[in-house]
């Protein structure tokens, strides 16, 4: 069980930020609870800061681009008209039904796993996270989230803003048609026709890959490095021939 | 809202339709409070929720209750379960529907999944397929391969469309053979529009008409498993109960040089510690078998010595689970650590590490080499062997490797007990086992037999884990140094780690044949690894044997078994119990064999095969009780098949499958998708049918005042349907329906003695122990009745329609026979007891066919469809035997193809969780169709054989034969994963 020791639910993204700035509190975010809660291994006490008030469950089309906000769920988005099919199908894919009612984006894309179709399909449709912090609202570069995670200590992702436009295609290899993959590859053409592959299970998270040949995948054992890699190649070039 | 700081708090939401409010603690999930409320049909499967067994419906929507803090569901409406059973005479059509079509086995998740059905019916009333197992792809469930359960939701959204159904009951289909011999294949669809749920069954001239028995009968526990009434082990509540908490071991293999319990002790709210300096060392043999255990002893309660990760270091108890978790913590143990081995190639090898070196274990072949047992059969002497293999036109030998998989009971081992009124042990378990429990725990607590009591409440799936003595000594110790109510539940990582598994084996095949196909001369061999204790580790590798050289006639046979410790996570009895290992090596071994040979797969096979009066050798010389030698057994003793069904299992499958279009290039390697190709797989499949002179089961029936029985029996129904087949036979004998049956299992105080749940013996022995108590009830009413209605002859009497029939048309209810004998002359209680121990072991046969597609370029394999045509006697209830059938196979899909412990360089387990692990869900499932082709087994319960069991033995051979005739590419190492076929697919120059 979490060693929690609080908690609360703000009203709003300043009351939750308030929160977290306490000093000498150990707050964390409650986006959905399936990795605070259900993977919890911390044995150190935290308080809880629960945003499941704090107006963020939002998904506003525009013409080109959506903005979804961070507590929206993985199935809220797999219903979501608008969406790209693809980042719906895959927010479907992410986590069983029992689960994905309660994962959120921004629960998703702080966990940053490896492995994850809907992370690798969200890079390809070039996403932008909005953060918000004592200094205001920002906007960073998916990848650097996870390269930089510092860029979230006292602040909150509160959406992100991805591409609806364009033609996009994804492939995978599994054990079995639901499992996670072990490498899948997320395409998406652009009205300016170019191609923007992003690939999951080939690195410490999703990645964008311009040359699969260049990879270097770590292993596990679903996979070696080698295998990762021809994966990658091979599922790249079907997702650019189906796009081509 | 915004909380202070608290260390406990007051949550309200709306509980299926109620406003409650409840103290907790922050840091509480849902479930906790939930089951606290006395919402028990919210269940634990995992702490991260992936089993989905605690699933509850939050703003209408499914989620696990496993990882919501209570606290989150403040202001928000959930319904449980419970929450359908306000009007207890009506069930809701969702629970109706899962009643109607057995899509329950043990129930464990049925909240789970009743709710995700209403979930998806509130918001699509009419689904398609794949939107029903998207919706049920959160609740995993072990039993039933969702068959059944996509059939009930179904059904249900069509009642609560208000369409009016038939019955489910199976289809009747005509025979294609004359149940002997074999008929050409010729192309035709077998059930065109009739749903996969629906058993296909071909009857047998043999088998009469009978009243209850062979009828889809709703089953006996549907009804309470259906509301989510309080069944299961931890469906209690005890005042002062303690929780207890197991240190396990992070050492692969290590010697414990001190251990200092001192802080734990001291951390208030502990109650007790216990570890190998405060608890006897009495050696035992923990897999739940018959007495005399088989040899080795090598366990303890707590050693000095830990040989697995996940092994036993010490146990608390404490007030919380929380409190005893963080005493664990607190335990110092100081490990000299040990190399390791995890391979069973390696066990015996000079220099490896010896796995037991402590003087007290008793009886293993050579401690010094890691060789527990070497067990060596052969039906003819070893020169007759070599001259047989040198007169063969040709000689195969091929090597194979199978793999380490866990059982999986999405109802992880627990257990409670506590002292009673008269301060004697009573343990309620998840056990299929209880009199071997009882039996086997007393000397660990220094107890005798008659101190103990072993309740088995309803189990929430077995499949084997929970044949084995494994948390009761632990609770028993701790309750009475406590002198309090104890609980133990293993987490999800310890059932991986510390539970049970499969054997992994290394195995060989050789076998001399003649150019015309007949089998000559046979030898297996096989390296059994049993982890670091022995517990099953003799008997699977016996049955490995019995399997792997039973299924095929051949004049000289041998087999040749080293039994190793390694330091892998303890293998044990599990589903198929060494079959499913011996079948894979080898129908894959006869394949190849009828290949190279130029023959048709299931020609060469037919040829051999065993068939009706065929002698079942190797059986004479392997067995529990030892292994003899050839010149000890007269031949003329080997005990022959009396039934097969085979041909009309073969001949069904080829046409359900379409076994035609695997000649068929276009179908083979399509032109519009260039990278996959597909295949067709067979194999034949045979299995057991108890343990012969071994297994024994006990029934008491006794007669009530309004004409109803109470049936009690020692069996243990894991969810199987045991406890109503067992009630249709009780019915069938005395002409009642089954709901005037009264059925009460598997407890060591109120219930006759049965060895418990394994080795397929449930139906067949228990089943005959039930009808033969039944037929002295039958008796009994008979005298009484001919007393009654004035007939001389009381064996002309004739019991059905709930009365007693003379001859001349006249008859008497039952409820007067009862209320005549118990309250109006000659008083007496009708009862009856009958026990049973068979001499024979009747085979169940089966053809197993596959569909499966590779994508050549990644070695991914997906499985479309599986056929299973079964031979298991006369079906006592039909549908229930096709779910142990779908369930089953699903069970060896992931043996074959993705199931597979992974372990890093320490020895741990790196996948010890549901997800890395994988097993089915309802949305990776293929296309499932069972036949039941009946045939009458004269010493079965009105003609039965076994069947739960069979369905492991396949699905791994079809599988791999399939890949091979596609690709032309022979893999023989298990599992398929994408990696391992893609290496071997581009190994060959072809790919």
């Amino acid at each position: 069980m979490a060693n929690v020791v609080a908690y609360h639910r703000p009203d709003s993204v300043d009351a939750a930020l308030d929160l977290l700035a306490r000093v000498d509190v150990n707050s964390k975010v409650l986006a959905g609870g399936t990795q605070l809660i259900g993977r919890n291994v911390d044995h150190d006490p935290f308080e809880v800061v629960d945003l499941q008030n704090a107006g963020l469950a939002r998904v506003d089309l525009g013409e080109s681009r959506a903005v979804i906000g961070a507590t929206v769920t993985l199935a809220e988005m797999s219903a979501a008209a608008g969406l790209p099919d693809v980042l719906r199908d895959a927010a479907r894919r992410e986590l069983p039904s029992t689960l994905r009612t309660l994962a959120t984006l921004g629960g998703v894309l702080v966990g940053g796993e490896a492995e994850s179709e809907f992370l690798a399909t969200l890079l390809a449709h070039d996403p932008i996270v909005e953060i918000h912090g004592p200094e205001g609202r920002r906007e960073l570069p998916l990848p650097q989230l996870w390269i930089e995670p510092f860029h979230l200590d006292g602040r909150l992702i509160t959406g992100v803003s991805i591409a609806t436009d364009g033609t996009s295609r994804a492939d995978r290899t599994a054990r079995t048609p639901a499992d996670r993959p072990i490498v899948a590859v997320v395409g998406r053409r652009g009205v300016d026709g170019r191609l923007r592959l992003a690939c999951s299970g080939v690195a410490a998270h999703p990645v964008l890959v311009d040359d699969p040949m260049t990879l270097r995948p770590p292993a596990d054992f679903r996979g070696s490095s080698e295998y990762r890699r021809q994966l990658a190649i091979t599922l790249s070039r079907r997702v650019a021939e189906a796009l081509s | 809202m915004t909380a202070a700081a608290v260390i406990s708090m007051s949550v309200s939401f709306e509980l299926n339709g109620v406003p409650v409010t409840i103290e907790c603690g922050p840091g509480e999930v849902l479930r906790t409070i939930l089951r606290r409320l006395g919402c028990f049909s919210v269940k634990f499967g995992s702490d991260s929720g992936e089993t989905g067994a605690g699933a509850v419906l939050l703003d209408g929507q499914l989620v696990s209750s496993d990882v919501i803090l209570a606290a989150a569901a403040g202001g928000h409406r959930v319904e449980t379960l419970e929450g359908f059973s306000e009007k207890r005479e009506v069930l809701d059509p969702i629970q109706a529907a899962f009643v109607a079509v057995g899509a329950f086995q043990s129930g464990y998740s049925a909240g789970a999944m009743i709710l995700a059905t209403k979930a998806l019916l509130d918001r699509d009333p009419n689904p398609s397929e794949d939107s029903i197992r998207d919706a049920l792809s959160g609740v995993l469930d072990r039993e039933t391969a969702y068959v059944k359960v996509v059939e009930a939701v179904q059904r249900a959204a069509a009642l609560r469309r208000g369409e009016r159904l038939p019955p489910f009951g199976p289809l009747i289909l005509p025979p294609l053979t004359d149940g002997v011999n074999a008929v050409a294949y010729e192309p035709a669809p077998t059930a065109p529009g009739v749903s996969a749920a629906v058993p296909r069954l071909i009857p047998s001239r043999d088998v009469p008409e009978m009243a209850v028995v062979g009828k889809p009968e709703i089953k006996v526990d549907a009804l309470k498993v259906a509301r989510g009434n309080p069944a299961f082990v931890d469906d209690i509540e005890l005042r002062g109960m303690l929780y207890a908490k197991v240190l396990r071991s992070p050492h692969a293999h290590a010697r414990i040089t001190d251990i200092d319990d001192s802080l734990a002790v001291a951390l208030p709210g502990v109650q007790a510690v216990k570890h190998y300096k405060n608890t006897p060392r009495v050696m035992y043999a923990s897999g739940g078998q018959s007495w005399p255990n088989p040899y080795p002893y090598d366990q303890v309660s707590f050693d000095n010595k830990v040989r697995h990760v996940g092994d036993r270091v010490a146990a608390v108890a404490a007030e919380t689970p929380e409190i005893a978790a963080e005493a664990c913590r607190l335990i110092k143990v100081t490990y000299e650590v040990l190399p390791f081995i995890l391979d069973e190639r390696e066990a015996m090898l000079d220099g490896a590490p010896v796995i037991h070196d402590e003087p007290d274990a008793v009886e293993i072949h050579d401690a010094s080499r890691n060789l527990v047992h070497h067990i060596h059969a052969q039906t003819v002497a070893e020169p007759e062997l070599q001259a047989a293999f040198a007169g063969a036109d040709q000689v195969f030998e091929q090597h194979f490797r199978v793999h380490q998989v866990q059982q999986c009971p999405i109802e992880p081992h627990i257990a409670i007990a506590w002292l009673d009124e008269d301060e004697r042990l009573v343990i309620r378990t998840s056990t299929q086992v209880p009199f071997h429990a009882r039996r086997m725990v007393a000397p660990l607590l220094g107890l005798t037999v008659k101190d103990i009591r072993v309740i088995k409440p309803r189990i929430g799936g077995g499949f084997g884990a929970k044949q084995e003595m494994l948390i009761e000594d632990i609770v028993g110790h701790l309750a009475l140094a406590t002198k309090r109510p104890v609980r133990l539940e293993l987490d999800r990582s310890e059932e991986f780690m510390a539970s049970r598994t499969r054997h992994p084996q290394t195995i060989t095949y050789k076998t001399g044949v003649m150019n015309d196909g007949t089998l000559v001369a046979q030898e297996f061999r096989v390296i059994g690894n049993t982890g670091p204790y022995g517990t099953h580790g003799f008997t699977v590798q016996n049955v490995t044997g019995l399997r792997g050289l039973s299924s095929y006639n051949c004049p000289a046979k041998k087999f040749d078994c080293k039994v190793v410790y390694t330091n892998i996570p303890v293998p044990g009895a599990y589903r198929g119990y060494g079959a499913p290992q011996a079948e894979f090596a080898l129908e894959a071994h006869m394949e190849d064999i009828a290949r190279s040979l130029g023959r048709d797969v299931i020609d060469f096979k037919r040829q051999n095969w065993v068939k009706v009066g065929s002698k079942l050798d190797i059986v004479m010389f392997l067995g529990e009780r030892g292994t003899i030698e050839p010149d000890q057994v007269d031949p003329a003793t080997f005990p022959p098949i009396m039934t097969s069904g085979i041909e009309e299992c073969v001949a069904q499958g080829m046409r359900a499958i379409g076994w035609h279009r695997r000649d068929d290039q276009a179908w083979v390697a399509p032109a519009d998708r260039p990278h996959i190709r597909r295949g067709l797989g067979f194999a034949f499949c045979m299995h057991g049918t108890a343990i012969p002179f071994l297994d024994m089961g006990g029934c008491s029936i006794k007669m009530n005042d309004d004409g109803s029985f109470n049936v009690t029996a020692g069996a243990a129904d894991l969810g199987t349907g045991a406890d109503t087949v067992l009630a249709q036979i009780a019915a069938e004998v005395l002409g009642v329906p089954i709901e005037d049956i009264i059925m009460y299992t598997g407890d060591t105080d109120m219930t006759p003695f049965d060895v418990g749940a394994y080795a397929s013996s449930t139906t067949y022995i228990s089943g005959m122990a039930t009808k033969k108590a039944a037929d002295v009830v039958r008796w009994k009413i008979k005298q009484r009745a001919a007393r009654i209605l004035g007939v001389e002859q009381p064996c002309s009497i004739e019991l059905h329609d709930r009365r007693a029939w003379a001859p001349d048309g006249t008859s008497i209810s039952l409820e007067d026979i009862g209320l005549n004998s118990l309250h109006t002359e000659d008083h007496e209680q009708i009862m009856g007891s009958g026990s049973y121990v068979s001499s024979d072991c009747p085979p169940p046969f089966a053809a197993q066919f596959v569909e499966i597609e590779i994508d050549v370029e990644t070695g991914q394999i997906t499985v479309v469809k599986m056929v299973m045509a079964v031979d298991c006697g006369v079906a006592i209830n039909p549908i229930t035997a096709s779910g142990q059938i779908e369930g089953g196979m699903f069970q060896a899909l992931g043996y074959a193809h993705t199931e597979e412990f992974a372990f890093d360089e320490h020895g741990r387990m790196v996948n010890d969780s549901f997800g890395p692990y994988w097993i089915y869900r309802s949305d990776d499932a293929p296309a499932t169709e069972v036949f039941l082709v009946q045939t009458m087994e004269d010493s079965g319960p009105f003609g039965a054989k076994a069947v739960a069991e069979i369905p492991k033995d396949g699905v791994a051979p079809a599988i791999r034969n399939a890949i091979l005739q596609c690709t032309g590419v022979a893999i023989n190492e298990l599992p398929f994963t994408p990696e391992r076929v893609y290496s071997a697919l581009h190994a060959t120059a072809k790919w």
